[in-house]
């Protein structure tokens, strides 16, 4: 009863997909993005032209990754860049560097898009409601040719259930509960290998937020 | 439920997590500072992953975005909330001038809950502020578009003492409610019936006045605000605007 009053909704908070933090090992690069974004935050376009010459690379990397589409995957990263052009005077730059913001907007995105779709097609075709995709199998959720060397040392240093299930749910753009079935895990085993994989990959990497 | 939430940082960090985990997961990771420093930690770790699988776009793409941009207006900053600081007033027990100063920039509207008795403190709001029971509850911005409304900044409190009968309501970033129209505080009895609780127009962003309502011996569950006409309405006739839970 209570719980249907709207003056109970629960907030819809502001657009937390907004809410990364990274400081990375290219501290430089990481301070002319900001710069470069304080000036976007202002207006200024050709700040926005080398804003996304940084960071286009990564931003467009993270959709094709999650997508695999290119003609998709081209208008997602042309719609995530649109949002950071349109977000940037609300950038806060203790909370990450712009390109954890950015690639924050960009998986958001992808998957955003990559699970519409799944539900149109859901919608059209109930028998395959209920399966996720017949997933990348494991060993190609990651090609190995993409890994950075320090990447995959950090990667290496997981489990193989860490590892799997964080790079099905990034790469691979799924839900941890799809993740799950994919492993044929419990929820909440996989909902764990994500969390203390990230903490070992994190602590791997010395990154700091 | 809380443990639960605190071990769905990764898979929020990751976009794992279906909208309405999402969702709980956000309003708790507005409360908990751990949670919030452990996703900034993993959200920098993820930016790692995502330069593992660089691939530029098609130079084709820069041009048409940089099209668009020109026409793309962007959203205002966030300006720094000017509300005051209720808990911090309470402890410092300022003098009234300063006081004043203190209230000068957020709209104060005084509530009397219960057909209240003429005002005997000698600053009624720091009565109900100060007031053993008194209870803050902060009205979150629930309306679909605020940005649309121009609300995006506005923050409202409440706070309200059962004993006195009343209720304070402070805030800030308000817009004009518009001509002939007035924003409207309502509660949530806990039998679900909704009362009306005051009208209040910020002018210019400040307001200070007493308003006389029904008398009301329940406890709000929750409160709310729309705009009405500025006569009052019996019920809510605008979209819900501000919205909190006692």
């Amino acid at each position: 009863m209570g719980d249907v009053h709207p003056f109970n909704r629960h907030s819809d908070a502001p657009p937390p997909d907004v809410t990364p933090i990274g400081g990375t090992r290219s501290d430089r690069s990481a301070d002319e993005a900001v710069a470069l974004m304080a000036r976007v935050a202002r207006g200024d376009e050709a700040a926005f032209s080398a804003l996304y010459d940084v960071l286009a690379a990564v931003v467009h990397g993270v959709v094709l990754r999650v997508i695999r589409n290119p003609a998709q995957a081209e208008e997602v990263t042309q719609e995530v860049f649109l949002e950071i052009w349109r977000l940037a005077p609300r950038y806060d730059a203790s909370k990450g560097s712009p390109k954890a913001w950015s690639c924050a907007i960009a998986h958001r995105r992808a998957v955003d898009r990559v699970r519409s779709e799944q539900a149109a097609r859901d919608r059209e075709d109930r028998d395959h409601a209920r399966t996720p995709e017949a997933a990348d199998p494991v060993s190609e959720a990651i090609a190995d040719r993409f890994l950075t060397q320090r990447v995959r040392d950090g990667l290496d240093a997981l489990t193989d259930l860490q590892r799997s299930a964080i790079e099905l749910a990034y790469y691979g753009g799924h839900t941890y509960r799809e993740v799950a079935v994919l492993l044929d895990i419990a929820e909440g085993t996989a909902k764990t290998r994500i969390r203390d994989g990230l903490i070992r990959l994190r602590d791997h990497l010395g990154v700091t937020p | 439920m809380t443990n639960d939430l605190h071990h769905l940082s990764g898979a929020y960090a990751l976009d794992a997590l279906d909208d309405e985990e999402r969702r709980a997961f956000e309003a708790h990771l507005a409360e908990c500072e751990r949670c919030a420093d452990e996703v900034a930690g993993f959200q920098a770790t993820v930016g790692e992953l995502a330069d593992a699988v660089a691939v530029g776009p098609p130079p084709s793409l820069k041009a048409s975005l940089l099209a668009e941009v020109a026409q793309t207006r962007q959203v205002p900053p966030v300006v720094p909330e000017r509300v005051v600081d209720l808990a911090e007033r309470r402890r410092r027990r300022a003098p009234r001038p300063r006081l004043l100063a203190a209230v000068a920039a957020a709209v104060v509207v005084l509530v009397g809950i219960a057909s209240a008795a003429r005002l005997t403190a000698s600053d009624p709001v720091e009565a109900v502020l100060d007031a053993d029971d008194a209870v803050t509850v902060s009205l979150d911005t629930v309306a679909a578009d605020p940005a649309d409304l121009g609300l995006d900044a506005a923050a409202l409190e409440v706070v309200w003492s059962p004993a006195l009968g009343r209720a304070v309501i402070v805030g800030d970033g308000l817009v004009d409610p518009g001509q002939s129209m007035a924003y409207e505080l309502w509660y949530l009895a806990d039998d679900g019936s909704v009362a009306p609780a005051g009208l209040f127009v910020p002018d210019g962003g400040e307001i200070d006045e007493v308003l006389d309502l029904d008398p009301y011996d329940g406890v709000p569950v929750g409160w709310g605000v729309t705009i009405e006409p500025d006569t009052g309405s019996a019920q809510p006739t605008g979209e819900v605007l501000f919205a909190g839970t006692a």
